[in-house]
């Protein structure tokens, strides 16, 4: 923007505290021909004022040097469009309130940062709206509960839907089920079957196409541009959709691996699901001579909570097991049931149910480990460390497992792993190379064939998976975010989960599907940057297909051409500004936030040259995190290190390298990078910025011994949002780690 | 794509599953009215210290919905607000929302000067009571909307006259009247949230001691906005506890209390632990527990905290904690061992579970209740229901359902793409 | 290595629990809050959380012999904590009829008073009509007619012109001779069966004696919750019958003085009937009296209403409780309706006393009467136990300082 506007709030004893004179003073230095001061900007009286400076100056660059931007934001930010850039510098919370008044390195930090503010407005640019034409269409996969829930939802708010399913019917697992959890209160017995009525309105909705025995062959283009193509036994079809819901379910775990648990050694040894059939076609009888057995017991976490198999708690098996009981009692009264459990897990409002069925059915129940199941003509379960005694054994006739689920996920990573693996194998020059590639692959055989949504994605075909297999979300609090943007998984897929769960879960899927394609028609970004319009510009001509943003970042936004170009898209773009960050000839940039704008905040700060006085540090914050924690500090009033020159980031993952290059050859002391936690329980909402962050440092390293200058000179600090009372620390404590090392050696130069 | 249904959503509730409702329905295209009585959103959430399993803190995803909040052109926010009456139309709901009187109004900057001219001081209700804060004040470091709230009838009216003269930008009004406004909404989403199962009800677990407190104490205690600036310390002197215990299903699963299980103590109490063990590796911590409930890969925390020296975990309820010569004694069997013990402990967490806020009053916006006072959806009333008032489930659950409960309703609403 | 114990839960001993009132066992989930808030439990052997598992299993085995069974006074401060209402106390007190049931020799009569439901007027009936048939037989049930001779304070009329005291002596004789024979039975069953719950220290009298201070004081009762009013029923109830023994007991020698004890100088003319103002007499109203007062607490305590803290009254209960008031109330009728009716009225009345009398001789081994003798056993169990325990720590200790 060239026709900017600085506009001083005097408000809130900022007035009291500095000389805006000299601030404005300082801005007119830069150039700025429109400079305005207001005792209070936030009033309408103040907003008014500026409008009508906008107006009377025809500005296209507003800087407003008042409060936090994160403080009335509403109020200010009406004033931008794509046409006029709006930046705001906190003369509140990072000057007064963090800094003694009037003394004259708070006037140098206020000067400072209007001047900083001032570059970032001048390399802001203005910006078109995306327009694109959407298609509405939301694609399920997966025809079970979660599944047919969403595409009943999307239908109902006005959404065509397509299924598809690779059973030859639509219901999935659950329509096998003789009856369900209790959904409804008072909640201690079984309920119907829902999935006979589910499944006729779905079939009846005249929005809703559903493909049974179809597959997924391909999926190109973006969020709202999707093109699928579906192969079905007859043939194959392509169409458009705006969003996809992945509802592929689970499936039970392979009790043939349970073999300590009897299975396979003997017919009466059954999985809950081979029992559920039973209990579907109404008998109850022991598969080897289909008598009516005496007792019955039931072994919990069969290959659940067990590192040997299924390390994580399947959730629905105590329920479901407790299910199990009470029909068994009503189609075969005189049948005793047992169950051994680890802990019985009946959340919330289950616990009726397990009260409801213990009181009906009078089962017996015991904690504890089951050693083995003998099945040597009868069969005898061990008890190992349980309520009825240390070592313990109960004789019985059948035997049933409650196994555990495992998602019918791809692990799309993984199989892009093992697709550059192979080639490796073959390509690599070395020989090392070569069989190191070749293990890699034999590693990852597993993936093989694996895919089902045939994404065509740079990074994978398949959603990335967090944990155990499962593509759930990382985020707590957004349950649906997963890492490619317009996809959302949904039911057992994405976690363990009971039926019920899971339907609440297709519903939530719809709608984010739903919104993710009215954002598209809005050209917004969805989560966690929802209502941005801004994307970046890739100015390929500058690419050296060096592919680190393509395998950077984290929504797999980017594809590449064969040379290994980034072809962007825009509607798969979280805008976190990774790439921008990755990119070593820095030709990614954001109408209003790039490489060369932070560069040139940088040169705006003045460094004075006697570092004994006057050292200068440069803070890169975490915008979501880092950033609030800072301005949750200055409304304790915590004093801060006067030599620090805050810049607030999107995300560390949008640090480049070329930044700390920039200040230290201008003399700035050091560059600290504070954003959020990283590793196992990383907090970044894009995942790995903060690591990334710190891998680059790494590999700066060497660079800046080899310029004579200390690697510790920049550093990454993880601190969460609410940590706001150890950032004055973190920053004092890095002061003093650089006044060990003295003075950059390039100052003055 | 033709225009949704003229008519705005009303969500009843600002806490996680009120704000998430609201949010993605909102980002979908719905014009919405989001309803909160506190003069703050975020409600429950924001008094915890972390959320398992990721220990990661509430206000980062806060941080977020703000953002969502305040990009979002359709969505509007009336805090310290409740809907007083109600009735259904052919189109869906005619309410009345009553707002209380804005001591402080929007003009507020939250520059701090009246706080400094405020004698009076009240105990926090961010903080539950815990500590002690000014009768005008910034609710608490991340409060949104960002504005002052004061409690008039706190102060004096000569104190009050000094308060107001001491804002700059006439922000405290000290004539402020209670207003009302009707609407005409197309759905309801009910998310009026929880409360914490009252204390005193559990005098056998001895409630009224100054070291035996609830878990959601325990959240404040270790925050770093809370009464004791992050420090787990114990009430009644202010010293760090050597020995902690966690009391699980205290007054839920329990025909005489709760007879639900609240779904949530089990983890938030193995978090707890963790507090605990980061802050103060030498205390010991003991858990006491019927079943230990950590579902899908929740399990992973449960091993983690089970494996951290001076951890135990004793499957056992408690029956009695009486006070011995200074030092809380918890009656239980120790199921495992099969004996009884008398267990000595500084600090006791009492995992008091969650009930529905409205269990014990009547809401205006009709939704069927069931026997543990949980709401009930009602499609055929438009109304559906979110969160913990629905069913009591973790954040996680919680947010999900409050995502599917926002589309029925929408769809109720006979939204049209 | 010994061999792994195998379970043999039972349907039939689940159905018979469930049919007599311990169903709510199926309802309980193992929390243990039963055991943490019970006073009398032992530390190491707490109850009754394991003795509702082993109920809700129906293995009966292990529970036929379980001391818990006894220890427990059913104050039924479970029942009040219970988060699943799963009645702990009354289960506890099903299982105790049960096993008076089970320890039963001979059998049949365990069964017969077990099913006391649908058998209780045999259980009344049939000594009446014994002794209707056994004075046909001998007096021709002739009944006295007024005696002019007799003082005021002597009563118009004798009993013994209808019942012999002959006859009463050597049937009660005989039954008491009986019931020592099954009590005797049915106590060696359960102290061979104590023996497997806890290896034992020390004899057995020297625990006695401490066992039956307990039981005179009702110390341990005294720390149970709020059911004050139930102890001091219980205690009422058994010293008043303490008092009705002794009187019986001394009432033979007293008779045959003349020809047992000439040779003591004893206080009192020999005369019979015993006027009103003899001691013995006095013993014999007072422990009426007392029993009368603990009766109607433990009336008030169990037949109030049905709450959880009053517990469920079992017909096995009822049936202990009435006769023992049917014996006091026909005792005091017969002693008065001497002086106030017709002797034929007063007759048929003592009749009915001699006959539910003999009921509740007969049936003590097999009612809840036989809680006295079994509840003593396992006290006496108990303390050799923890003496054991002692024992074994200081052993240890012991060779530790070795």
């Amino acid at each position: 923007m060239d026709k900017l506007g600085v506009f001083l709030c005097s408000g809130c004893g900022i007035g009291d505290a500095l000389d805006l004179g000299a601030v404005d003073k300082a801005a007119r230095e830069r150039g700025c021909k429109t400079t305005l001061t207001n005792p209070c900007l936030c009033a309408e009286e103040g907003l008014q004022a500026i409008r009508d400076a906008v107006a009377s100056g025809s500005l296209n660059g507003i800087l407003i040097c008042a409060c936090s931007e994160r403080a009335k934001a509403q109020a200010f930010d009406g004033l931008k469009s794509n046409e006029i850039g709006l930046y705001r510098v906190s003369l509140r919370e990072q000057v007064i309130w963090t800094h003694p008044a009037g003394h004259e390195d708070t006037q140098a930090l206020a000067e400072d940062l209007v001047r900083m503010g001032l570059a970032r407005l001048e390399k802001t640019k203005p910006f078109k709206l995306l327009e694109d034409s959407i298609a509405d269409t939301v694609l399920v996969v997966g025809g079970g509960r979660a599944g047919l829930e969403a595409a009943r939802t999307a239908s109902a708010l006005g959404h065509p839907v397509i299924v598809v399913e690779k059973g030859d019917r639509i219901g999935g697992r659950l329509a096998a089920q003789v009856s369900i959890l209790p959904e409804r209160p008072p909640y201690d017995q079984p309920q119907p079957n829902p999935m006979p009525g589910l499944i006729a309105a779905v079939e009846a909705d005249a929005n809703v196409t559903i493909l049974t025995a179809a597959s997924i062959a391909k999926i190109t283009g973006q969020p709202g541009q999707f093109e699928v193509c579906v192969a079905t036994a007859s043939a194959e079809q392509t169409f458009r959709a705006g969003a996809i819901v992945q509802a592929t379910g689970a499936r039970p775990y392979d009790a043939r691996k349970l073999a300590h648990l009897g299975y396979g050694a003997s017919p009466d040894v059954v999985t809950s699901h081979e029992l559920e059939a039973m209990l579907a076609a109404g008998k109850v009888e022991r598969p080897s001579d289909h008598s009516t057995p005496n007792r019955i017991v039931f072994i919990q976490c069969a290959g659940s909570r067990d590192p040997q198999h299924l390390p994580y708690c399947s959730s629905e098996c105590c329920s479901q097991t407790l299910r199990q009981v009470a029909e068994v009692r009503r189609i075969a009264p005189a049948v005793e049931s047992a169950v051994v459990y680890k802990d019985m897990r009946t959340p919330g409002l289950l616990e009726h149910f397990y009260l409801g069925v213990q009181a009906s059915s009078g089962v017996m129940m015991t904690r504890g480990e089951v050693a083995k199941v003998e099945a040597n003509g009868k069969l005898s379960v061990h008890l190992s460390s349980s309520l009825l005694g240390d070592q313990a054994a109960i004789d019985t006739d059948l035997v049933v497992l409650a196994v555990g689920m495992v998602p019918n996920s791809a692990d799309g990573v993984a199989i892009r792993a093992l697709h550059d693996a192979r080639t490796r194998a073959q390509t690599s020059e070395s020989e090392a190379q070569r069989k190191e590639s070749a293990e890699l692959a034999e590693k990852l055989a597993d993936h093989e064939g694996t895919e089902i949504l045939n994404l065509e994605y740079r990074q994978g075909p398949d959603l990335p998976t967090l944990r155990y297999g499962f593509p759930d979300s990382h985020f707590i609090c957004f349950p649906y975010e997963t890492r490619r943007t317009g996809i959302y998984a949904a039911g057992t897929l994405r976690a363990p989960m009971d039926a019920v769960e899971a339907a609440e879960d297709g519903c939530g899927a719809a709608l984010k599907a739903v919104q993710c394609v009215a954002a598209a028609r809005r050209g917004e970004a969805v989560h966690p940057r929802a209502g941005e319009r801004t994307v970046p510009d890739f100015a390929l001509q500058r690419c050296t297909q060096c592919k680190r943003c393509t395998e950077e970042c984290p929504f797999g936004t980017l594809n590449e051409d064969q040379k290994g170009t980034p072809q962007f898209y825009s509607l798969r773009c979280r805008r976190c500004g990774i790439c921008l960050g990755s990119c070593p000839e820095r030709i990614v940039s954001f109408p209003d936030y790039s490489v060369d704008m932070v560069a040139t905040m940088i040169k705006a700060m003045k460094v004075p040259e006697d570092f004994e006085e006057k050292p200068r540090i440069v803070a890169m914050l975490c915008e979501n995190d880092a950033y609030p924690a800072l301005d949750a500090a200055a409304a304790r009033r915590v004093q801060l290190n006067p030599w620090v020159r805050v810049i607030p980031v999107r995300c560390l993952g949008s640090f480049n390298i070329v930044w700390v290059a920039e200040a230290l050859s201008r003399g700035i002391d050091g560059v600290i990078l504070i954003g959020c936690k990283y590793g196992d329980d990383y907090q970044c909402h894009y995942m790995h910025g903060s690591e990334l962050a710190n891998t680059r440092l790494g590999n700066v390293g060497e660079t800046l011994q080899r310029l004579a200058l200390e690697p510790e000179r920049v550093k990454v600090v993880e601190l969460s949002h609410e940590e706001f009372h150890r950032i004055s620390t973190v920053l004092d404590e890095y002061a003093a780690e650089l006044e060990e090392m003295g003075p950059n050696p390039l100052k003055g130069f | 794509m033709t225009e949704p249904n003229a008519l705005p959503l009303l969500v009843i509730g600002a806490g996680i599953a009120g704000l998430t409702a609201a949010l993605e329905v909102a980002e979908a295209g719905a014009a919405v009215v989001l309803v909160e009585r506190d003069p703050w959103i975020g409600g429950r959430v924001l008094r915890s210290h972390h959320y398992f399993p990721k220990m990661c803190p509430p206000t980062c995803g806060m941080e977020i919905n703000i953002k969502r909040i305040e990009r979002n052109p359709r969505l509007r926010v009336l805090t310290s607000s409740r809907v007083s009456a109600a009735e259904r139309t052919a189109q869906g709901w005619s309410v009345t929302i009553t707002s209380d009187p804005a001591f402080v109004n929007s003009r507020c900057t939250a520059c701090g000067e009246c706080e400094k001219t405020c004698t009076t001081e009240v105990a926090d209700p961010f903080n539950l009571g815990l500590a002690s804060v000014k009768a005008i004040r910034l609710p608490h470091l991340n409060a949104w909307p960002r504005r002052y709230v004061f409690d008039r009838q706190a102060c004096g009216d000569d104190e009050a006259r000094v308060i107001q003269q001491a804002c700059r930008y006439g922000a405290v009004d000290l004539d402020a009247k209670p207003t009302t406004e009707t609407l005409e909404v197309g759905a309801v989403v009910m998310a009026t949230g929880w409360k914490p199962y009252p204390l005193d009800k559990l005098s056998e677990l001895g409630a009224e001691h100054d070291d035996v407190i609830a878990n959601v104490a325990m959240e404040r205690l270790a925050s770093p906005q809370g009464p004791t600036a992050g420090k787990i310390l114990r009430p009644s002197n202010g010293q760090p506890p050597k020995r902690v215990a966690f009391v699980q299903c205290a007054g839920s699963r329990d025909v005489n209390h709760l007879p639900y299980c609240s779904g949530v103590c089990c983890m938030a109490s193995l978090k707890q632990a963790l507090y605990v063990h980061e802050q103060l590796p030498e205390a010991t911590v003991t858990m006491y527990y019927i079943d230990r409930r950590a579902p899908g890969r929740n399990e992973d925390v449960l091993l983690k905290v089970a494996a951290l020296d001076g951890v135990r975990l004793v499957k056992g309820k408690v029956g009695k904690i009486d006070l011995v010569d200074g030092a809380l004694s918890l009656r239980v069997e120790d199921v495992e061992a099969g004996t009884l013990c008398e267990d000595a402990a500084d600090l006791v967490v009492l995992a008091t579970g969650m009930m529905p806020s409205v269990a014990d009053e009547e809401s205006p916006v009709f939704a069927a209740k069931d026997d543990d006072g949980f709401l009930i959806d009602d499609l055929q009333a438009r109304v559906t229901v979110a969160g913990v008032a629905r069913r009591p489930v973790d954040v996680a659950a919680s947010v999900r359902d409050a995502t599917g409960a926002a589309a029925r309703a929408w769809a109720a609403a006979g939204r049209r793409a | 290595m010994a061999p792994i114990p195998v379970l043999a839960p039972s349907p039939a001993l689940r159905r018979m629990l469930a049919e007599r009132g311990a169903g709510s066992a199926a309802r309980c989930y193992q929390c243990a809050t039963c055991s943490s808030v019970c006073e009398l439990a032992p530390e190491a052997a707490p109850f009754p959380r394991r003795q509702m598992l082993l109920a809700q299993w129906g293995l009966g085995e292990q529970l036929m012999g379980d001391p818990a069974l006894w220890l427990c006074h059913q104050c039924n401060d479970c029942n009040e904590r219970c988060p699943r209402d799963a009645q702990p106390g009354d289960v506890l007190q099903i299982l105790r009829a049960a096993a008076v049931e089970a320890l039963a020799f001979p059998s049949f009569l365990g069964r017969l008073v077990g099913n006391v439901r649908a058998t209780w007027p045999f259980l009344v009936g049939l000594p009446i009509v014994f002794w209707i048939v056994l004075l046909a037989a001998t007096t021709g049930l002739h009944v006295p007619g007024v005696n002019p001779e007799l003082s005021g304070l002597e009563g118009p009329f004798h009993y013994q012109e209808f019942v012999p005291h002959a006859l009463i002596y050597i049937v009660y004789t005989l039954t008491a001779l009986w019931v020592l024979v099954a009590a005797w039975v049915g106590g060696r069953r359960l102290w061979n069966r104590l023996g497997q719950h806890g290896a034992r220290h020390g004899s057995f009298f020297a625990k006695l004696i401490p066992a039956v201070l307990e039981i005179s004081t009702h110390r341990r009762f005294a720390r149970c919750g709020e059911s004050s009013l139930r102890r001091w029923g219980h205690l009422a109830v058994m010293w008043g019958f303490v008092g009705a023994a002794v009187t019986s007991g001394l009432l033979i020698p007293y008779l045959y003085r003349d020809s047992l004890f000439s040779w003591l100088p004893l206080p009192f003319a020999h005369d019979y009937p015993l006027p009103l103002d003899h001691p013995l007499k006095w013993l014999g109203n007072v422990s009426a009296v007392v029993l009368v007062i603990g009766g109607a607490l433990l009336w008030k305590s169990r037949l109030g209403p049905a709450d959880r803290r009053s517990g469920q009254t079992t017909a096995f209960d009822r049936f202990f409780l009435w006769t023992v008031l049917a014996v006091i109330a026909t005792g005091v009728l017969t002693e008065a309706l001497r002086f106030l009716a017709p002797p034929v009225v007063a007759c048929t009345v003592y009749l009915a006393h001699l006959g539910i009398v003999l009921t509740l001789f007969v049936t003590f081994p097999y009612s809840k009467f036989a809680h006295l003798l079994y509840r003593t056993l396992a006290m006496v169990h108990q303390l050799m136990v923890d003496a054991a325990t002692q024992a074994g720590v200081q052993s240890k200790t012991e060779e530790e300082s070795r």
